[in-house]
């Protein structure tokens, strides 16, 4: 059992912050406090019961501050990019080389106060003792050149800790960014990474984002992304992360002017003992809007998956089209995969519709492929690939996508 | 009749009241209530017991809240718990000596209880706010070995049967609806098909609410032994009131090896006026377990009626390659309310379930589907198939979708689709260019869209059915 306390003297410990932050900060401690970890018996943790993960994984966690230096990192070095470099969580240095610098800015991220107080209690601990994320804001008309690669670097020495942080991404009319966020741990230890990231996208722009990591870890992450979306905006979220011991992405979009366009997309691998959640809220709040999910899960050993996604229609949202598809491939005997595809629905002229499946491998595929001449195993992987290459496809990108396969492939051949 | 009154019976054909004198138990939820119904019908001690039990369990339970369309807190000390027309205080015997007045009710409500004596083909059970008041059919049911009673008959004459599987399915420590009805039950139907024996016509019950600030708390219970089948069927109306009236009914089925059990519900009780003034809060709780290997339950729904409706009949299939099935018609018109839907618990080997749910909302109504697919670590190559599709009218209505999908079996195949649209305009606009007009041609779409449902109907119940689906949308268009 975890005997997890947090003073209010952590809030003081920050610097620089109005008197009315301080005091939106404490609210959300005491909130906090009041409910600790979420368990299952609120409806949006009914599958993975936090409070219990953290329980069974933690016997103490500390929220002080750790230092980010590091004296070097290993770039990328697939294809040509700019980044941004996150050390626990903190903005350490960034570097566009490829792009026009006037059009960028770039700072520390510490404002903590145009935040609405939500029920969620990760996300209150987060507006608590978020400090020094990444704010990065795109001028109008400018359009990156090269992938934004955001490298989430965790040192070797984090352990037992609770890392909160907040970002945001804010894009100015008739601007596009590409984004890939990837993650190197180099904690051998368990920790928490509790994020928050604010998007904010304006008419006619464009975000592309793509969620991978280096290699397995044993952090748990808990990510909470709020999306504006505009008029005519198109967002894409691909996730990849797949060997994090736990980790849960909660999606809110808010399609807020017409025709704005919004795409989820995921395709994982999990194994071992991992667990994995993504939950969406789509909200078509104006007509014309269109929306996609789609996320397909291959679950071997004692795997968990999840997937909560809703989509909600305002009633003034007419000619919506929203779609969404959850498919789950179990090859463990313990693996196990929850979803709940929710819709919620006030206007008459839309278009929406769900589907969930979950099965094994197809026997008639399998058959095929062995009789080809493949042994069993290279049939079962053969098969794994083409599930999740249909998500894969989505990459423009040839040198992207070329990368985005390898590290999938690492993935599915440690099966 | 004065042309108000015409005016309102065309919105509800069943809104009348009959004036019939009543006992009526004392108001309020106590002990002493418990006690009264319990002794008026002559239960013996054991049953008592475990009202009060579920009574005990009930002090200390808090009304469920996580449901979508939310109601005013009722008041539980301000019902009557009991209520029974007076004249049927010593049972009859036949038909004959059944309150005229009674029998006048049935045959206004569309179910003349002396026609289906003489038109063999369905057996009736006519419950009449808290007791049965006339079961048709009994000597020729006898002669099978069927028992087709009320309960409160069952268990003074079939105790063994009754003690054995009376909240087998329901534990009284369910929830509080069900610990409710567990409490203050006062009639309902009760069956039992004997070994090997096919039920040779359908047994039917029809449920009325006629008192008024009475809640309604039947239980059914059926149990179909080994090899046997039995098809029921269940309808419902009430008078029209202004204020809301519970019915909390808990249904229990038990399947047997290579039993089958086909429910069927048309319900229509009164779903308020057009404005959402009164209605019937329809909280039920109706579960089926198939317990034996092979064996069925298949569940059929049609609700037209009731201000809130709040249920999700469900199978639980213990027995391997047992069998689940959900076919369900929500329609909601004007300021009604429906969270409806099913729980499919797969825990045997081969397994089977399937669901398809029609949701039509139109007006200022809401419609939710909420179910559950629970796929056990043990129930090898366990399948399922959802299809939810629903219907929109108009952009003030709501259409909702919840369902929970667990899988912890990797040899199972789980399958889950859902749609939401409108009302084609090209289908409409063919319908009309035929000489239909508008409300002839939404009634023809509509029921092309529950057919799949409808078609699992018995065919006495099929035709009311069709005919209830068009007249709940009456006046959603124009």
């Amino acid at each position: 059992m975890l005997n997890f306390e947090i003073n209010s003297k952590e809030i003081d410990k920050i610097e620089k912050i109005s008197r009315e932050e301080k005091d939106f900060r404490i609210k959300n401690l005491e909130f906090f406090k009041t409910i600790g970890f979420p368990n299952k018996r609120f409806e949006d943790w009914k599958f993975s019961d936090f409070k219990n993960i953290v329980d069974n994984n933690f016997n103490e966690l500390a929220v002080n501050k750790v230092s980010n230096d590091i004296s070097n990192i290993d770039l990328l070095n697939d294809f040509n990019h700019n980044y941004i470099l996150l050390v626990n969580g903190s903005l350490h240095s960034s570097n566009f080389q490829y792009e026009d610098k006037d059009k960028i800015k770039i700072s520390s991220y510490n404002n903590n106060i145009d935040y609405k107080v939500t029920k969620n209690p990760l996300v209150c601990l987060n507006h608590a003792l978020s400090e020094n994320g990444y704010f990065i804001e795109i001028k109008e008309d400018y359009k990156f050149k090269k992938v934004l690669v955001i490298y989430n670097y965790f040192t070797e020495d984090i352990k037992n800790k609770i890392l909160n942080n907040k970002n945001k991404i804010k894009l100015n009319k008739n601007s596009e960014l590409h984004v890939i966020e990837y993650t190197v741990n180099k904690s051998k230890f368990k920790f928490i990474n509790n994020s928050y990231e604010d998007i904010v996208l304006d008419d006619n722009s464009k975000l592309k984002n793509i969620y991978l990591q280096n290699n397995k870890s044993d952090g748990f992450f808990h990510k909470f992304l709020r999306n504006k979306l505009s008029s005519n905006s198109d967002y894409s979220n691909l996730i990849f992360s797949s060997g994090l011991k736990f980790n849960k992405l909660d999606i809110e979009c808010d399609l807020v002017g017409e025709k704005a366009k919004c795409n989820i997309l995921s395709g994982l691998f999990l194994n071992k003992d991992e667990h994995q959640e993504i939950k969406t809220r789509i909200n078509h709040l104006f007509p014309n809007c269109k929306s996609f999910q789609k996320v397909k899960n291959v679950l071997s050993s004692q795997s968990k998956g999840i997937f909560q996604g809703k989509i909600y229609v305002n009633d003034i949202a007419q000619k919506t089209d929203a779609y969404q598809l959850s498919k789950a491939l179990l090859l463990g005997d313990h693996a196990e995969f929850n979803s709940k595809p929710e819709l919620e629905i006030y206007a008459d002229d839309v278009k929406c519709s769900h589907g969930s499946t979950s099965g094994s491998i197809d026997e008639n595929s399998l058959h095929y492929l062995m009789t080809r001449g493949l042994n069993k195993e290279n049939s079962t992987r053969l098969l794994i690939k083409g599930f999740l290459n249909d998500i894969v496809e989505f990459i423009k990108s040839k040198s992207i996508k070329r990368f985005v396969e390898r590290k999938l492939e690492e993935q599915v051949n440690g099966y | 009749m004065k042309q108000q009154e015409l005016e309102k019976t065309k919105e509800y054909k069943y809104g009348f009241t009959t004036d019939i004198e009543s006992i009526r138990a004392p108001k309020g939820l106590n002990e002493g209530v418990i006690k009264f119904i319990s002794n008026i019908k002559k239960e013996p001690k054991w049953m008592l017991d475990w009202r009060l039990k579920a009574f005990n369990r009930l002090k200390n339970m808090k009304e469920p809240n996580w449901q979508k369309p939310k109601y005013p807190k009722i008041n539980y000390q301000d019902l009557y718990y009991y209520s029974a027309p007076k004249s049927t205080k010593d049972k009859p015997k036949s038909l004959d000596e059944v309150d005229p007045k009674l029998l006048e009710t049935y045959k206004k409500l569309g179910i003349s209880l002396k026609e289906q004596e003489k038109l063999a083909g369905v057996a009736v059970d006519a419950v009449f706010d808290s007791v049965s008041v006339a079961t048709t059919f009994k000597d020729k049911l006898t002669e099978k070995g069927i028992i087709f009673c009320p309960i409160s008959e069952a268990i003074q004459k079939h105790p063994d049967l009754v003690k054995k599987y009376l909240g087998s399915v329901i534990p009284i420590t369910d929830h509080y609806f069900a610990t409710l009805n567990s409490a203050v039950f006062t009639d309902g139907s009760f069956v039992y098909v004997p070994e090997g024996i096919r039920c040779p016509m359908e047994l039917s019950t029809y449920f009325r609410i006629n008192a008024s600030e009475t809640g309604q708390f039947e239980r059914t219970l059926i149990i179909a032994d080994k090899g046997s089948y039995v098809s029921y069927l269940e309808g419902c109306t009430a008078p029209m009131r202004d204020e809301n009236q519970l019915h909390a009914a808990n249904v229990e089925l038990v399947a047997l090896d290579d039993a089958e059990i086909k429910y069927s519900t048309v319900q229509n009780w009164y779903p308020g006026d057009k404005n959402g003034k009164g209605g019937i809060y329809n909280f039920v709780t109706k579960r089926g377990a198939c317990r034996g290997n092979n064996s069925k339950i298949s569940w059929t729904q049609v609700e037209t009626g009731s201000a809130i409706t709040w249920k999700y009949p469900s199978c639980i299939l213990q027995g391997d390659n047992s069998v689940g099935e959900f076919y369900s018609i929500a329609i909601t018109n004007n300021y009604q309310k429906a969270d409806t839907g099913t729980k499919m618990i797969h825990l045997g080997k081969n397994t089977k379930s399937k669901i398809i749910s029609k949701g039509i909302s139109a007006g200022n109504a809401d419609n939710t589907y909420r179910g559950l697919v629970d796929i056990n670590k043990k129930a090898i190559n366990a399948r399922n198939y959802t299809q939810c599709d629903s219907l929109l009218m108009g952009n003030k209505c709501g259409a909702h979708t919840v369902p929970y999908i667990k899988n912890k079996n990797h040899s199972s195949i789980i399958e889950h689709e859902a749609t939401t649209s409108k009302i084609n305009e090209d289908q409409l606009y063919y319908c009309n260019q035929r000489g239909l007009n508008q409300e002839e041609a939404i009634g023809l779409i509509v029921n092309g869209f529950c057919k799949e449902v409808l078609q699992q109907l018995p065919m006495e119940f099929a035709v009311e059915a069709q005919k209830l689906v068009g007249i709940s949308l009456e006046g959603s268009v124009g």
